[in-house]
């Protein structure tokens, strides 16, 4: 296939994949690095391309027993505290380096200036500061990352069961109104989830679902039952039937050749339908935004944190890594699944 | 009583449709080999299916051992089936395929190991049984295909077109390897094909069937030699059988068959069978290698014709020669001539007594 590409086509293609990577690739990057990073690192110019794991600061003892603190933010030393208060210096490191000693400790490496003069310290970042920041800040942030995996999990769920099924069904049986049962199927992925929003709302308030996990797992749900429709039916349809019927002949009756046959083969499409489903809950804000009030999940909370918060960015990027990591990890796991499903395995 | 009894068995897909097995009838010893041979659509792949249980019986009866087993699940059958897409689950080793109806039949673990050996060296697979289906060739997966069916120990082998996915040669070396099985284990099979050489060279009974019907159930040779009907005198032999349309009519030497372009006098033995015809149309069929050609123009009993050749076509160990009586183009199988050139002159002799006839409405063999 590729050697049938010219020289131009493969530049072009390389050029297009190299600048969609990187569209992908900085914004990620950034968020990574502003989610490591401290306070005072925020404020530098330009800013490092990879946060630093240490801390550097010069103290110098002043005439009064207290110490001065110069921090170097690209620009020289400058003196940015001046303080003995151990509960001060404490805070001051905490906040600004993300490092989290005890004043007295500071205190007592500080000590030493006065024998020996100006010196430099350097300390260990936590670099998870700014996770636990976001936890600890955030309202319900805890809340909405365990609701989030709720929904996504009920989400693939009901996608699942009632998707996989029809596909099944789709594949297997000749019934009257297929093709048209097949197109409805997919008008139903094509309305914006804005543009159907209120009837969605009001249609959930009067099942008592507004506000509920189970409400907006029902919402995903929706255009996913299609898709994984569709996907499990072109897999089912690409399971050969004698594959089922032999093992019926070798004394497996329907359940036993659906659990031992059937299931494993269409094993590739239910992951990437899963996947799908995953990346639906688990991605969506604007329904959240709609549909839902205390029961928050964790893409909506992490929108609202970026969106309101002006300082203390690094901690909503820190949520972003939060938000981002699980649908990563899941969509490699699931990948495998899916190299297999178009032309790994012959079924 | 018969191993394997079919009586008046019926299917039908849709209330009102065209029977796909109609009123079938046949009785299997144990420890036969029989081929259902015909063209697709023909309901050979339907009856193995519904002896197999994967399909419904529409009417009829099916009895192994004298007992009815069609209330019985597939599982329950006691028989095993080699399918045409050979039907090994992708998602398991082989060995795992080959153990699969043993691990549901809950035999133990050590026996299942040995059996599956067994039946894996019956097919030279031993050295396979841990690879997957994707990893092997067509005819490997024939061979695990084969080894499942056997490790079961069933009644009745089905096999439904099991070579038409292998390449011809392996296809013929393949189908000696399943007689040479069949033999070993003393089974009781049931072949399913299209192609003629496969089941002559299998069966020992074939049943030749068409839209639904069996049209004869015979040896080879029998149904080679002495074809029942005009469907089996035409689907079987390469090249097939030669047929002229011919009237009887009753002359001064006898009794002779009058076609385009040619005159038959008809061999004593049959024209008793043959006068009730007198003055009718019926269908003269001859096997291209009953026709004998003579350069010298030499008739004898039973003479046909002169033709010029109009094609040779050599084959090493035979030609085919090509020749037009009247409209009708024979093909004329030889071994004595097959050096001889296109536009000479022939006379043509049908072999003595090697010719048969057919009613033109019913295809029956008048005989």
């Amino acid at each position: 296939m590729m050697d049938r590409l010219s020289i131009v086509q493969k530049t072009v293609m390389s050029i297009f994949l190299a600048g969609m990577a990187l569209v992908v690739v900085i914004p990620l990057l950034f968020f990574g690095t502003v989610a490591f990073s401290n306070a005072a690192e925020m404020s530098e110019f330009p800013k490092s391309l990879f946060p630093s794991s240490t801390v550097t600061v010069r103290v110098e003892p002043t005439e009064s027993g207290s110490y001065e603190v110069f921090y170097d933010s690209g620009e020289g030393y400058e003196s940015i505290i001046t303080t003995k208060d151990a509960e001060k210096l404490e805070k001051h490191f905490r906040r600004q380096y993300s490092v989290t000693l005890s004043g007295e400790e500071i205190l007592a490496d500080f000590s030493q200036t006065l024998e020996n003069g100006p010196m430099e310290f350097t300390y260990k970042k936590d670099m998870f500061y700014n996770f636990k920041q976001f936890f600890s800040i955030v309202p319900n942030a805890a809340e909405a990352l365990k609701n989030s995996i709720v929904v996504s999990l009920l989400t693939i769920l009901i996608s699942l069961g009632i998707g996989s099924l029809a596909g099944y069904a789709m594949a297997r049986f000749q019934f009257a109104g297929k093709e048209q049962f097949n197109v409805a199927m997919l008008i139903v992925r094509m309305f914006p989830v804005v543009g159907i929003s209120i009837p969605m709302a009001v249609l959930l308030i009067q099942m008592g679902l507004y506000d509920t996990l189970l409400g907006l797992a029902l919402l995903y749900s929706v255009p996913n039952i299609a898709l994984t429709a569709w996907i499990t039916n072109s897999i089912f349809i690409g399971i050969n039937k004698e594959l089922e019927e032999a093992s019926m002949v070798f004394g497996a009756n329907s359940f036993q050749t659906f659990m031992r046959i059937t299931l494993p083969l269409a094993f590739p499409a239910l992951a990437a339908s899963s996947m799908y489903s995953f990346l639906t809950a688990w991605n969506d804000t604007i329904s959240a935004l709609i549909l839902s009030n205390e029961n928050q999940t964790l893409a909506l909370v992490v929108y609202k944190a970026i969106g309101t918060t002006s300082s203390g960015i690094q901690y909503a990027a820190a949520g972003s890594i939060v938000l981002i990591l699980p649908a990563l990890v899941f969509t490699f796991i699931i990948r495998r699944y899916i190299g297999q499903m178009w032309g790994g395995v012959e079924l | 009583m018969s191993y394997l009894e079919i009586r008046n068995l019926q299917k039908k897909y849709t209330k009102n449709g065209p029977m796909i097995v109609n009123n079938m009838n046949l009785s299997i010893e144990k420890g036969e080999f029989i081929v259902f041979l015909g063209p697709s659509g023909c309901g050979k792949t339907t009856t193995i299916r519904m002896i197999s249980g994967l399909e419904e019986v529409t009417g009829g009866d099916i009895c192994i051992e004298g007992e009815s087993i069609l209330a019985k699940k597939p599982k329950e059958r006691g028989v095993s089936m080699i399918f045409q897409s050979y039907a090994i689950w992708p998602h398991m080793t082989v060995f795992d395929n080959i153990a699969y109806p043993l691990k549901l039949q809950n035999v133990p673990r050590e026996e299942i190991r040995r059996r599956v050996e067994t039946a894996a060296a019956a097919t030279d697979i031993q050295g396979l049984l841990k690879r997957y289906p994707a990893q092997m060739s067509g005819g490997q997966r024939q061979r695990v295909a084969v080894s499942r069916a056997i490790v079961v120990e069933p009644k009745l082998f089905l096999m439904d077109e099991p070579l038409s996915n292998l390449d011809a040669k392996l296809r013929v070396s393949m189908r000696t390897e399943l007689k040479n099985i069949h033999n070993k284990l003393g089974a009781t099979s049931i072949f399913v094909t299209h192609d003629q050489a496969e089941a002559m060279s299998l069966a020992d009974r074939i049943v030749v069937m068409y839209k639904g019907n069996i049209e004869q159930i015979g040896t080879p040779m029998e149904v080679y030699q002495d074809s029942a009907t005009r469907f089996v005198a035409e689907f079987i032999g390469t090249p097939p059988t030669n047929f002229f349309m011919t009237s009887i009519e009753r002359t001064e030497e006898g009794v002779q068959a009058v076609g385009d372009g040619f005159c038959y006098q008809v061999p004593v033995g049959l024209t008793d069978t043959l006068l009730p015809y007198a003055g009718r149309k019926i269908e003269m069929g001859v096997r291209p290698e009953y026709i004998e050609i003579s350069p010298g123009l030499d008739r004898t009993e039973g003479y046909l014709t002169d033709v010029d050749i109009r094609f040779v076509e050599p084959q090493g160990s035979h030609s085919i020669l090509i020749a037009k009586v009247g409209a009708t183009e024979i093909k004329i199988h030889t071994t004595k001539y097959m050096d001889i050139a296109a536009g000479s002159r022939v006379s043509l002799n049908v072999k003595e007594g090697r010719v048969m006839f057919f009613d033109c409405d019913t295809g029956k063999r008048v005989k």
